[in-house]
């Protein structure tokens, strides 16, 4: 068995050892009620737990390697003059500079980040409407135009206007209704994709973990 | 992919052809052999092996694909040419396909050659790229579109659906204009309401939630009903994208758990959400501050640490309560003692995205036994959400949205602002009778603490006795800490000529005038007789009020709002009739959308304007007392208007901007369409 | 439906799954029955954009957004890789790696290691950048689009409405862009903003239509029998629900009209 094979089985006793655990672990009854069937129950899920904890603790350091990769990425862009990663870094260093030498103090958080990432929230309704305002742009047919048809009535439905009564029924029953429908049939795409695409991984038929 | 040609469906038919040497990156423009492309390949030339990992794109003869328009042609034929004797235009080509130059605007003549296989009629009568023509085989359109994107830099016409390569040089260019003008009209929207009064459009929301289930009028009842042994775990599932709607609802849902007297514990699966916490904490700590208190992490309130790995944090705070709420945000040991999420009163989770809401729904609430989860959130994931919630009874209810703030902070100001501290009975301490948390055996400085928020409210006891500064209205006497005097009606039905000072004396069978908004619209109630007044409050139709008098001609009536608080209502917004005390009182006690009684003192503060203004009101409550309970609720509403305001404008500049737009976009793709038929 | 019965649908429905991908890698291994996938406008796309690319030495832009591996979304980051995968691979030909971006940190050793296999110009660590998640991902990414000027960008992953944020800048600066992400948000803005759109599963089918050999794409029959089993389901319950008001309409009838549309789907999928 090469690399790839030694890989792929490891993957595969992991993910259904985690699968096992938590579709059968916790749950006594489904072995019968039986009496030792309690203490099975628990020790089916203790491996699932203990690898999802792992998996947690995993997640909880990855930000290290978050901060070396942007220190790593944007000291060799800065070397070939891009100029937006200067300002990066400059930041960076600043802000260490600012918490190290004013311990506990948050002012720096809420005098720069705070508004800045406002200010960007704000930004993201003009590019909003902007770009709802050019869907026709691109899609010129009969999609486009029931998708902008639906936008501007549930914009209007929301608006606390006696004169939109009429227009805040439609938009209640679009959104109760086809709105719903189509998100719940996306959400449902979704999740089956989800499946199949975690069963690939299990039976190593993507290539993304092999060594 | 199947019938139409693909070059990449192509090169792979090709694949046994023998590979020519491949020369990386700009290289390949670089004098090497003069040789013409139609030449047949000189002997010995080094071939590559077969490797299945190395691409095939560039594996193929150039002669492979005649008649093919591609650049990979006309680039590789000129190969192996010395730079010297390629064409003027061909070297004009080489440059401006090499990486990050950027195209002249006008460089020469253009590349008649190339040119000539790309603009063919079809192409040209392309509109706006939406329709596809049909003179062409998808694939032979996509690699003439980007043929000409790669010679077109400079003869490309932006117009025909063709795509700039570089951004333009020109600060401002005409193609910018339709941005500007959305973006003009969008922030007039925002603007004008809180400019001026002129403009304010849309009712303001109700002042009480309507009663539904799993609606927001839960969520209230069920923080309502907290007492001072509660604890309730708060999530903060949004960050700086949501924070302009959410958190006004994170802090009314903050304020009103601490002025219930219970201890919220506050967690996130993203460290900036627990930053925004903070913030919100601080608010707070400024309000209270009036009173010479703040609240205190480990005993009014406690953040815990995030919880990394998304969903599965979640899922690790469920299972592993007791250890998540061991350490605080900043790594100290609370010393809250908890077995599971059951131990919390409620649940409250303020989430961004309905997916968040999903996530909570699905990995915590079906653990819970009889704990509740409160969801809160914005209106661009209510829709969603409710149907999530409709759809589940896990969640108990869902508050979403600005509008909902308003009327939350409305119920509470109605509710608090009545609330008087019963000399009779004891107070609750809010802090030392928590089951939660052991405060001798884990806390050794809590008692200190409690010693000193005791000193801090006797302080802050004789601050209220004094006269409040920002108390200015002669109807509001400054409160006191007596019981206020029983309400008392006038027994008549004769209008007064102007309001007097309330008799104390109490009737026994008390007939009482009253009136009742009748005008559809939200009516003003303002501190005197004139339209000038500053507006006190809003009521809407079918509120009532006892009279307490009129002016000299009758067109305004005094009206009782609380005890000890008067105001003007228009007589032709209003209709009159009599009623007994015990009816009225029992009306207002089934509506208790009702008018709200308390020490409350409403003042106009926004002045600035640039045309007509309609007065702004705030809140200043001046409490009655120094419990920390009274100070939390005090609130600088002066904005919530004009922001109502503004976003109901905001909207409509928004479906205005993509009506217009679309039409505009669409009459342009139609005409398009006629020409090509045409053609 | 109590938790035993969901759990022991939950366990027969992934053991049918993995039966149905185990019937699909047999057909997959004969190059005869492979089958032609459906034509999806946004991934043809990809072919145009990589040679553009290659052609005009600028990278594409490969955005992973807020997808990220460890959660219940990890299949759907690793279809992404997967994607990711196959377009670097048909960008090999150029000289400049494509660039990938990611706001969770923990996506980064994936990133990496896609780059790493399908990339065989040396050391691509450099082209993949992490920024923290959400607005800052946006703002950094559109900031940072002005240095690099790619040529196309393939936002494939988790975004929320901060995603109209990127693709206004791609729009801004000329930059083709097809995006689509499993959060119902992100994906109803890539609808409006974006270039070419994939909605939904459509993702996870992504990789086997770009793949060169087909890699892959008999799994898309296995989503389409699960999508075809629950469009009958629903149909079927619905029937059975208005069974009682209308009239001769009785279970057995709505049985055997199930029977015949199952038969007439299965010879239409065939016929295809």
């Amino acid at each position: 068995m090469g690399r790839a094979g030694i890989s792929a089985f490891v993957a595969f006793a992991v993910g259904l050892l985690t699968l096992l655990s938590l579709l059968l672990g916790d749950n006594p009854a489904l072995f019968g009620g039986q009496p030792g069937s309690e203490v099975l129950a628990e020790r089916l899920a203790l491996p699932g737990d203990v690898l999802l904890r792992l998996v947690v603790i995993v997640v909880a350091l990855s930000i290290v390697i978050g901060i070396a990769n942007l220190l790593y990425v944007h000291v060799g862009r800065v070397a070939r003059g891009k100029f937006y990663s200067a300002v990066l870094l400059a930041s960076f260093a600043f802000t260490i500079y600012w918490y190290v030498t004013n311990r506990g103090d948050s002012s720096l958080l809420e005098a720069a980040q705070v508004p800045i990432e406002s200010a960007l929230a704000s930004l993201l309704f003009f590019s909003l409407v902007y770009g709802g305002a050019r869907v026709m742009r691109k899609r010129a047919d009969i999609w486009g135009l029931l998708f902008v048809a639906v936008v501007i009535i549930v914009l209007l439905g929301s608006l606390p206007l006696a004169e939109l009564a009429p227009v805040k029924a439609w938009s209640d029953w679009l959104m109760a209704v086809p709105v719903s429908a189509g998100a719940r049939a996306i959400l449902l795409g979704i999740a089956l994709g989800t499946v199949v695409a975690g069963v690939r991984a299990m039976l190593g038929q993507d290539r993304s973990y092999r060594g | 992919m199947s019938e139409e040609f693909n070059w990449l469906d192509y090169v792979e038919q090709e694949e046994s052809a023998p590979a020519p040497a491949r020369r990386s990156g700009l290289r390949r423009f670089l004098p090497r052999l003069p040789r013409l492309p139609s030449l047949p390949r000189l002997p010995g030339r080094p071939r590559l092996p077969r490797f299945p990992g190395l691409p095939r794109l560039r594996r193929r003869r150039v002669d492979a694909a005649p008649g093919q328009p591609s650049a990979a042609d006309l680039l590789g034929a000129q190969d192996e040419r010395p730079l010297e004797a390629l064409d003027d235009r061909l070297l004009q080509l080489r440059e401006r396909s090499s990486a990050d130059s950027q195209p002249e605007a006008d460089a020469g003549q253009p590349l008649y050659d190339v040119d000539d296989v790309l603009v063919t009629p079809a192409l040209l009568q392309k509109p706006g790229g939406v329709i596809s023509a049909d003179a062409l085989a998808k694939a032979q359109e996509q690699q003439v579109e980007l043929l000409r994107d790669i010679v077109g830099g400079a003869t490309q016409d932006e117009g025909q659906g063709g795509r700039r390569l570089m951004p333009g040089r020109a600060l401002f260019s005409l193609g910018a204009l339709p941005r500007l003008i959305v973006a003009s009209v969008l922030l007039l929207g925002v603007s004008l309401p809180f400019v001026s009064s002129n403009y304010a459009e849309g009712e303001l929301p109700p002042s009480q939630f309507p009663v539904a289930a799993q609606g927001a009028a839960a969520v209230y009842s069920l923080l309502d009903s907290l007492t001072a042994n509660d604890t309730v775990l708060v999530a903060f599932e949004y960050g700086p994208m949501a924070a302009g709607e959410l958190d006004p609802l994170a802090e009314l849902a903050l304020r009103h758990i601490v002025a219930r007297g219970a201890v919220p514990l506050i967690v996130s699966s993203s460290p900036i959400a627990v930053a925004r916490a903070q913030n919100i904490i601080r608010a707070i700590n400024r309000s209270v501050a009036a009173g010479g208190l703040s609240l205190q992490h480990g005993i009014d309130y406690f953040i815990l640490r995030y919880l990394p790995g998304g969903s599965l944090g979640i899922r690790e705070l469920n299972e592993n309560f007791a250890d998540v709420v061991r350490v605080s945000a900043k790594g100290v040991l609370t010393g809250l003692a908890f077995d599971s999420l059951d131990d919390m009163a409620a649940v409250a989770l303020i989430a961004e995205s309905a997916e968040d809401l999903r996530n909570w729904a699905e990995q915590v609430v079906p653990e819970l036994e009889d704990t509740r989860l409160l969801a809160f959130t914005g209106m661009a994931a209510a829709p969603l959400a409710q149907v999530y919630a409709d759809s589940r009874d896990e969640i108990f209810g869902l508050v979403a949205g600005y509008r909902d703030a308003f009327t939350y902070a409305e119920m509470l100001q109605a509710k608090f602002g009545a609330s008087k501290p019963q000399t009779g009975q004891p107070e609750p301490e809010p802090a030392s009778s928590n089951a939660g948390h052991d405060t001798q055996a884990d806390q050794p400085d809590a008692a200190g603490a409690q010693a000193e928020r005791a000193e801090a409210t006797v302080r802050a006891l004789v601050a209220s006795l004094q006269p409040s500064p920002t108390a200015p209205s002669p109807t509001a006497p400054p409160p006191t800490l007596t019981p206020p005097p029983t309400l008392t009606p006038r027994p008549s039905n004769t209008a007064v000529p102007t309001a007097t000072e309330l008799p104390t004396a109490t009737a026994t069978v008390e007939t009482i005038l009253i009136v009742e908004v009748t005008s559809p619209q939200q009516v003003r109630i303002r501190r005197g007789p004139t339209r000038a007044d500053d507006i006190l409050r809003l009521a809407r139709a079918g509120d009532s009020f006892e009279v307490l008098g009129a002016n000299a001609d009758g067109s305004w009536y005094n009206i009782a709002l609380a005890p000890g608080l008067a105001g003007w209502i228009a007589e032709f917004l209003v209709e009159e009739r009599t009623s007994t005390r015990a009816a009225f009182e029992a009306g207002q006690a089934s509506a208790s959308a009702g008018p709200p009684a308390g020490p409350v003192i409403l003042r106009s503060v926004f002045r600035f304007s640039l045309g007509k203004t309609r007065p702004r009101y705030y809140q200043v409550n001046s409490p009655t007392t120094s419990d920390l309970r009274d100070y939390v609720l005090l609130r600088n509403r002066s904005q919530e208007i004009p922001r109502l305001e503004a976003m109901t404008l905001g909207s409509l500049a928004a479906a205005l901007a993509i009506a217009l737009g679309n039409v505009f976009y669409a009459l342009g793709a139609l005409r398009g369409r006629r020409r090509e038929g045409r053609a | 439906m109590d938790e035993t019965t969901v759990q022991v649908y939950s366990v027969l429905f992934v053991m049918a799954t993995v039966l149905l991908v185990f019937t699909a890698r047999f057909f997959q291994k004969r190059p005869g029955r492979r089958r032609a996938q459906r034509q999806l406008d946004g991934l043809e796309r990809i072919t145009g954009w990589t040679t553009q690319s290659i052609e005009s030495n600028r990278p594409l832009h490969l955005s992973f957004g807020g997808a990220a591996i460890g959660g219940d979304k990890t299949p759907a980051a690793l279809a992404e890789a997967e994607l990711f995968h196959q377009v670097i691979k048909r960008a090999n030909a150029g000289d400049i790696a494509p660039i990938l971006s990611m706001s969770a940190p923990v996506m980064i050793p994936l990133g990496q290691d896609t780059l790493r296999r399908a990339w065989h110009k040396g050391d691509g660590a450099s082209r993949v950048i992490w920024y923290p998640p959400n607005l800052a991902y946006a703002g950094a990414v559109t900031a940072s689009m002005a240095d690099d000027k790619p040529a196309a960008h393939i936002m494939a992953g988790g975004f929320g409405i901060e995603l109209a944020l990127m693709l206004d800048g791609a729009d801004r600066q000329g930059h083709p862009s097809l995006a689509v992400s499993d959060r119902l948000d992100g994906q109803a803005v890539a609808y409006a903003l974006a270039d070419h759109v994939l909605i939904g599963e459509e993702l996870f089918v992504a990789s086997g239509a770009v793949s060169e050999e087909g890699r892959g794409r008999n799994d898309a029959a296995v989503l389409d029998v699960w999508r075809g089993l629950i469009i009958l389901g629903a149909t079927v319950f619905l029937l059975l629900e208005f069974s009682s008001q209308l009239p001769l309409l009785t279970w057995q009838l709505a049985a055997a009209g199930a029977a015949v549309l199952i038969a007439l789907g299965a010879v239409m999928y065939r016929r295809r």
